[in-house]
């Protein structure tokens, strides 16, 4: 009890910082950095409630993120939507996109749904550029409007929702049946799990938020090119970053994503485009050797500090 | 219509060979290779470096990918995917796509590095020049090339399965991997050979790439696309079915061009795909 008030006391102060950050310190660098980092939190939360807690592993989350990036950008700039209608509607637009694959592929057992969310994205960002091969931008009077703070607090807001909600959903009883699923299926099937019910929520839920990212990253640039919303980067980031951090916890992805930023920032000016290979490097390791992430190495840390007041 | 079928055929064959060591390696040792489309695009490199700087015809550097990607088959197997066999089945197979997915953005990146991103093709003397068969019908040089080159692997891979001891030992460990163990087979070493057989056969898939297309770093994941449709529309682990497949991708996609336009050729693989799911989930 008084270790999860102790979170809650930090998260909030954490959130307070944030609030007054672009109104103190923070540099139109630096908040764009911000930005980026929490479209990248909100991507690797989503693909941890469906991989990490779930056990559904998806490796194309750039198809939920780049079909709300997409479908923001016709609804808000092309007809006029509201933005808090467009930005519910686009993640809902990423959610049919994810049913269309999910609903046959959790029919089956085995790889299936990771190769069909993997090839679905490829299809997109294929056909995509087909379409749509030139940037688009948006309109005038919004580029004329800009403002990076509503940018920021919007992003903001959507980040601690999604923090919130993933918070929710892993304690209720459809988190506990998602994590039992993955850990057993066929101990949880005996144990009156619906599997298909459990899988599918948890891809509803990635869905929504990827999508909901999309969006955001739509209103958050003046002009995008719509083959790259699909690029693989969009699913290998938030799952690097999740998986480093520690999937399967809900401060993981958060943890990840803050290191992934902070790798990209560092090495982005001496190396330029070679932090990549570091990052893929970086995650190899993870997988192959520690499982649990960074998250782990802090307990450990915390662990061996209290041991040595102890003695 | 039947200049359709003949591209159809061609093209098939060309996925065929892309998606064999992927299947094959998926049946065995239930690794999901996603860098596969990686160690094709290497292999479309090699040939492409062995054309410009030594001039040596494409299909005549084809041992030469081979033995290259062997040696970087092994060396990957025994760096990265062995850690990975002792895992229950699911997590394996879980883990070796997500080392393959962080591998290929290693792979990738690399490529650009050492080589930009500018799309290259190899284009010998023959490229292009076509026999013309009847009116209406004309067969590329390279395309009777391309299907000349599938039917050999396919009979060399028959018969190294059915014939040699190797193969014996492949199957017996894809039944049974501890039966296997028990029964005297060295089932590392046979993993092992049998990891970089399948690297060895993308460096194949990836010349024809270079010659028939063209290739540059990230082109992998392309081609990758079409060797999981034609993986799950096969079923795992059999070579017949597996060009079967592919040549049905491929006049699918021709079929489909000619009625509604390049644009979503794409769009008519994913359907197929789909369409195999659903059927297989009843």
């Amino acid at each position: 009890m008084e270790h999860s008030r102790k979170t809650l006391v930090l998260s909030a102060f954490v959130v307070l910082l944030l609030l007054i950050f672009p109104v103190s310190v923070g540099t139109e660098h630096t908040i764009n950095l911000v930005i980026s980092l929490f479209i990248i939190v909100i991507l690797a939360q989503a693909w941890n409630v469906l991989a990490g807690f779930a056990g559904q592993v998806s490796l194309g989350n750039a198809a939920f993120f780049g079909i709300g990036a997409l479908a923001f950008h016709f609804l808000a700039w092309s007809w006029g939507f509201p933005l808090y209608l467009a930005l519910p509607l686009s993640a809902v637009s990423a959610v049919m996109l994810a049913s269309l694959i999910g609903i046959p592929a959790f029919r089956l057992k085995g790889a299936y749904f990771a190769i069909g969310t993997l090839a679905l994205a490829e299809v997109l960002r294929i056909t995509v550029g087909n379409i749509f091969p030139r940037t688009v931008y948006i309109p005038t009077d919004q580029i004329n409007a800009y403002s990076l703070f509503s940018r920021y607090y919007l992003a903001l807001f959507l980040v601690v929702l999604t923090q919130v909600c993933a918070f929710f959903m892993v304690r209720s009883k459809a988190g506990l049946a998602m994590r039992a699923l993955r850990d057993d299926d066929e101990a949880a099937e005996t144990s009156g799990v619906n599997l298909f019910r459990y899988k599918y929520m948890a891809l509803v839920y990635s869905s929504f938020f990827s999508g909901l990212a999309g969006g955001l990253f739509s209103y958050y640039q003046i002009s995008i090119l719509p083959t790259s919303l699909f690029g693989p980067q969009w699913t290998f980031e938030p799952l690097v970053a999740a998986s480093v951090g520690g999937a399967g916890t809900l401060l993981g992805p958060v943890i990840g994503s803050v290191f992934l930023i902070l790798v990209m920032e560092l090495f982005a000016l001496t190396l330029g485009k070679t932090y990549l290979i570091i990052f893929g490097a970086i995650f190899v390791f993870v997988v192959l050797f520690f499982p649990a992430g960074l998250i782990e190495f802090f307990r450990w840390l915390r662990r061996g500090k209290r041991v040595e007041s102890v003695k | 219509m039947a200049q359709v079928i003949v591209y159809g055929i061609i093209t098939g064959a060309f996925y065929g060979l892309t998606s064999i060591g992927l299947s094959l390696v998926f049946g065995v040792m239930r690794h999901l290779n996603i860098a596969h489309g990686s160690l094709l695009m290497i292999g479309g490199f090699v040939a492409y470096w062995a054309f410009h700087l030594f001039s040596i015809d494409p299909f005549l550097s084809i041992p030469i990918v081979i033995v290259i990607l062997f040696a970087l088959g092994v060396a990957l197997y025994k760096g990265l995917f062995c850690h990975l066999d002792s895992l229950p089945e699911g997590q394996k197979i879980n883990n070796s796509m997500l080392v393959g997915f962080g591998l290929t953005w290693i792979i990738d990146n690399l490529a650009i590095l050492f080589w930009t991103s500018d799309v290259r093709a190899v284009t010998p003397a023959y490229t292009g020049s076509v026999i013309q068969v009847m009116d209406g019908l004309r067969i590329p040089v390279v395309g009777i090339a391309i299907v000349g080159l599938a039917l050999l692997v396919i009979f060399s891979l028959h018969l190294i399965l059915t014939k040699t001891f190797f193969g014996k030992a492949v199957r017996a460990t894809a039944q049974d991997r501890d039966a296997g163990n028990l029964m005297g087979i060295n089932v590392e070493r046979t993993y092992l050979t049998f990891f970089a057989l399948s690297a060895s056969l993308a460096g194949i898939a990836g010349v024809v790439a270079a010659v028939n297309y063209s290739v540059h770093p990230t082109v992998g994941f392309e081609w990758l696309l079409k060797a999981i449709i034609i993986l799950v529309l096969a079923g795992v682990g059999k070579i017949g079915p597996v060009f079967a497949a592919g040549i049905a991708l491929g006049m699918a996609e021709g079929v489909s061009v000619y009625f509604t336009g390049p644009a979503y050729r794409e769009v008519v693989g994913l359907v197929l795909f789909l369409l195999v799911l659903v059927y297989r989930a009843k």
